[in-house]
C-alpha cells in the first residue's frame, strides 16, 4: 500500500452515498414543489423582498428612533389625506356623470363644453392646475370686484381667495373628472343599444331613460374603475401639499416635510409616508376588490362562483394576499 | 338627476367642512388665543381705510412663515405651536400694534412672489431685500443679518481658501435664494454692496437649504462639492451629527426683513410705517439682540458685522 492509497479519499461507494441524497433532496424538492399551492410561493417570494428590504434598511442605517418617535404625528395627516381625497373623488364623480352626458349628448353645448373640459383637464398637469386655482381665481376676483363693482360685490371677491385645502381639492377633482369622464361615457355606451330603444318604446323620457334603465347598468362597469381612480387620487394628494396647507390641517406628505425638514430626517420622514400611502391603499384596494366582486354577482356563472368561494375558503388566510 | 344633485350637495358640504377646519384651526401658535394687548400702536393710530386700520379691527395680524426652517420658524409636533426667532420677532411685533397674531404657512416661493391676495399681511420671515423681491414687495428696516457661510465634507481637504479654492466646483443652494445669486453674482441690495470672491460657479438648485446639505454629507464630491447656506442652518446640520464642516470666514451678511404686499388691495403705507418703526424701536431697547442671543446659541445677529 502506497501512502496515496491509504489516505482516506471519496472511494466508490461514498460517491454513491452522497449522488443518491443529492438525488433525494432533489426529488423531495420537486415533490414539495408540486404539493405546494401556488400562494404559498407566493407568500414565499414576498417573504425573500422583505427580507432583503429590511437588509438594505440595516445597511443605509436609518433612524429607527426618529421614524418611531414622529410616526403618530405624521399617521395624524391621514384623516386630511382622505378628507381631500374623498372631496375630491365626489367632485370627479359629479363631473364625470355630467361630462359623459354631454359627451353622448346632441346638444352642440353640452358636446362642445364637456369637449373642452376633458381636454383642457387631461392636457395639463396636475400640479399646475393647482397653482391656477390657488393663485388666479384671487386676480379674477378681484379684478371682476374692480370692474363690476355692483354685479361683483367684495364678499363673492372674497370667496375666491380660497384655502390651500380646497383649492386642492377642486383641482383634483376637476383633473380626475375629465379622466372618469371617458370611464363614464364607455360604461353607458355599453349599455345595449336595445336597452335604450326598449325604454323609448315604453314612453319614458330621456332622463327617465338614463335613470331607470341605462345608467344601473352602467354604474356595472363604472364602479371598479371609479375605485381604481380613488385609489390613485389618494396618492396624489400629496401634490397639495406644494401650495403650502395649513400647519393645523396638513396632510401625510406636508407633515413628513415638516417634521423631516426640521430634524434634518428627510429621508426617514419620506419612508413614513410612503409606508402610511402604502397601508392606506392597501386597505381600500381590498374594499375594491370586494366591491367589485359585488358589482359583478349577477354575471358570474353559478358554477364559477361556487369554484371561486370553495378556492377561497382552501386558501383563506395564506400569506401574499396584499397589493 | 337626483343623483348627481345629491352628490354635488355632499361635495358642497364636505368642500364647506374642510374650509371651515381650516379658519377654525388657523390661530396655532404663540399667542393665538390670549386676547390683543392693550396700548399699542392701534390704540394711538388715526389710520382708517387702510391695512392697518383692518388689523386693529381685527384684533389680528396675520403673520407668514414656512415651518421647516430652525432656528427661525420651526413646529413643534407634541404641542402643535410654531417656535423660533421668527416666530417671537412676530409675536412681538403684534404685541406692539396692540393685536394678537396668527400664522398662515404657505410654501416660500409662494411668500416671495407677492400677490398674496389678502390671505396673509405680513412675512415675518428671515427674507432678504432684494431689488427683485423689492419690486413686488415693501420691506422694512433690517431686524437681523444672517452670515452665509460655505459647508464642505468633513473628508474634504482640498478646499481652504474660500477666493480661489472653490471655482468651477459643484456648489448646491436652495434655488431662487440669495445663495444662488451671489453664486451667479446677481445678488444686488440696495445699500449693502458683495464682494463676490467664489468664480465659474454654475450652481445646482434645491428646494430648500437642506435637501442640497443632505446631498453634501452623501460624501465628499459624491454629488456635491460644497454647499452655501446660512451659518445658523449649517451649524444646526453640524449639531444633528451630519459629516460636513465649515470652511473659512463667512462669505458675506445678508439683511433680513419684514416682508409686505406691495399688490394689496388696501394701502400699506401706514403699516409699513408702524412695523419699521416697531423693528427699530426693537433694536434700540435690546429686544432684537437677547431673541438672538436666546436662538442662536448666544450670539447676536441683530447687529452688521
Amino acid at each position: 500500500m502506497t501512502e496515496t492509497d491509504a489516505r482516506p479519499g471519496p472511494s466508490a461507494g461514498a460517491w454513491a452515498r452522497v449522488s443518491g441524497w443529492v438525488r433525494a433532496v432533489g426529488a423531495w424538492v420537486v415533490r414539495t414543489n408540486r404539493r405546494t399551492p401556488f400562494r404559498v410561493k407566493v407568500a414565499l417570494v414576498w417573504v425573500a423582498i422583505f427580507a432583503l428590504l429590511a437588509f438594505f434598511f440595516w445597511i443605509a442605517q436609518f433612524d429607527n428612533q426618529w421614524m418611531l418617535d414622529n410616526f403618530t404625528y405624521i399617521a395624524k395627516g391621514l384623516q386630511y389625506t382622505l378628507y381631500i381625497a374623498l372631496g375630491g373623488i365626489l367632485l370627479a364623480i359629479v363631473l364625470a356623470m355630467l361630462g359623459a352626458l354631454g359627451r353622448i349628448s346632441s346638444n352642440p353645448i353640452a358636446y362642445g363644453i364637456s369637449g373642452f373640459y376633458v381636454s383642457f383637464f387631461r392636457g395639463t398637469p396636475l400640479i399646475v392646475q393647482m397653482f391656477l386655482i390657488y393663485l388666479a381665481l384671487p386676480q379674477v376676483g378681484i379684478n371682476l370686484h374692480d370692474q363690476f363693482p355692483d354685479l361683483f360685490p367684495q364678499t363673492l371677491a372674497n370667496q375666491l381667495v380660497l384655502d390651500a385645502a380646497v383649492a386642492g381639492t377642486l383641482a383634483l377633482g376637476l383633473n380626475y373628472g375629465a379622466y372618469m369622464t371617458e370611464i363614464f361615457r364607455a360604461g353607458i355606451q355599453s349599455v345595449a343599444a336595445g336597452q335604450g330603444e326598449a325604454a323609448d318604446a315604453l314612453g319614458m323620457t330621456y332622463r327617465q331613460k338614463m335613470r331607470r334603465v341605462v345608467l344601473p347598468q352602467a354604474f356595472r362597469v363604472i364602479i371598479p374603475p371609479t375605485g381604481n381612480e380613488f385609489i390613485a387620487m389618494l396618492k396624489d394628494t400629496a401634490l397639495v401639499s406644494f401650495l403650502g396647507v395649513a400647519v393645523a390641517n396638513a396632510e401625510i406628505f406636508r407633515r413628513s416635510q415638516l417634521v423631516g425638514k426640521a430634524d434634518f430626517q428627510n429621508l426617514e420622514a419620506l419612508l413614513v409616508a410612503a409606508a402610511l400611502y402604502w397601508g392606506l391603499t392597501i386597505v381600500f384596494t381590498f374594499f375594491q376588490r370586494r366591491l367589485e366582486s359585488r358589482v359583478s354577482r349577477g354575471y358570474v356563472r353559478t358554477s364559477d362562483r361556487l369554484a371561486a368561494s370553495s378556492e377561497a375558503q382552501a386558501h383563506g388566510g395564506g400569506g401574499g394576499g396584499v397589493g | 338627476m337626483w343623483k348627481s344633485s345629491t352628490a354635488l350637495a355632499g361635495v358642497a358640504v364636505l368642500v364647506l367642512s374642510i374650509a371651515s377646519c381650516g379658519s377654525d384651526e388657523r390661530d396655532v401658535g404663540a399667542s393665538g388665543d390670549e386676547p390683543a394687548p392693550e396700548g399699542g400702536v392701534c390704540d394711538t393710530t388715526d389710520a382708517s381705510g387702510d391695512l392697518l386700520a383692518e388689523i386693529c379691527e381685527k384684533g389680528t395680524l396675520t403673520v407668514s412663515t414656512d415651518p421647516a426652517y430652525p432656528p427661525q420658524s420651526v413646529l413643534n409636533e407634541q404641542t402643535g405651536e410654531l417656535e423660533g426667532f421668527d416666530i417671537d420677532v412676530a409675536t412681538e411685533i403684534a404685541n406692539r400694534l396692540g393685536v394678537s397674531v396668527a400664522w398662515q404657512e404657505p410654501s416660500w416661493d409662494l411668500i416671495t412672489a407677492g400677490s398674496w391676495n389678502g390671505r396673509w399681511d405680513v412675512s415675518v420671515g428671515s427674507m432678504t431685500p432684494t431689488n427683485d423681491r423689492q419690486e413686488v414687495l415693501d420691506f422694512t428696516q433690517p431686524y437681523y443679518y444672517t452670515p452665509a457661510v460655505v459647508v464642505v465634507h468633513e473628508d474634504n481637504t482640498s478646499v481652504t481658501d474660500l477666493s480661489t479654492d472653490l471655482d468651477g466646483a459643484d456648489i448646491g443652494v436652495c434655488s431662487s435664494c440669495t445663495y444662488e445669486q451671489y453664486l451667479n453674482k446677481s445678488l444686488d441690495i440696495e445699500g449693502f454692496t458683495f464682494d463676490f470672491i467664489i468664480d465659474d460657479v454654475d450652481p445646482t438648485g434645491y428646494d430648500t437649504d437642506t435637501t442640497a446639505l443632505q446631498d453634501l454629507a452623501l460624501g465628499d464630491g459624491t454629488r456635491l462639492d460644497a454647499v452655501m447656506t446660512s451659518l445658523t442652518t449649517a451649524q444646526g446640520f453640524i449639531d444633528n451629527g451630519q459629516p460636513v464642516k465649515i470652511v473659512g470666514d463667512p462669505v458675506f451678511y445678508e439683511p433680513l426683513s419684514v416682508a409686505m404686499d406691495k399688490s394689496s388691495e388696501l394701502d400699506n403705507a401706514t403699516l409699513l410705517e408702524a412695523v419699521d418703526q416697531i423693528v427699530g424701536e426693537m433694536h434700540d431697547d435690546g429686544t432684537l439682540t437677547k431673541l438672538s442671543e436666546q436662538w442662536y446659541d448666544g450670539t447676536d445677529l441683530s447687529v452688521q458685522q
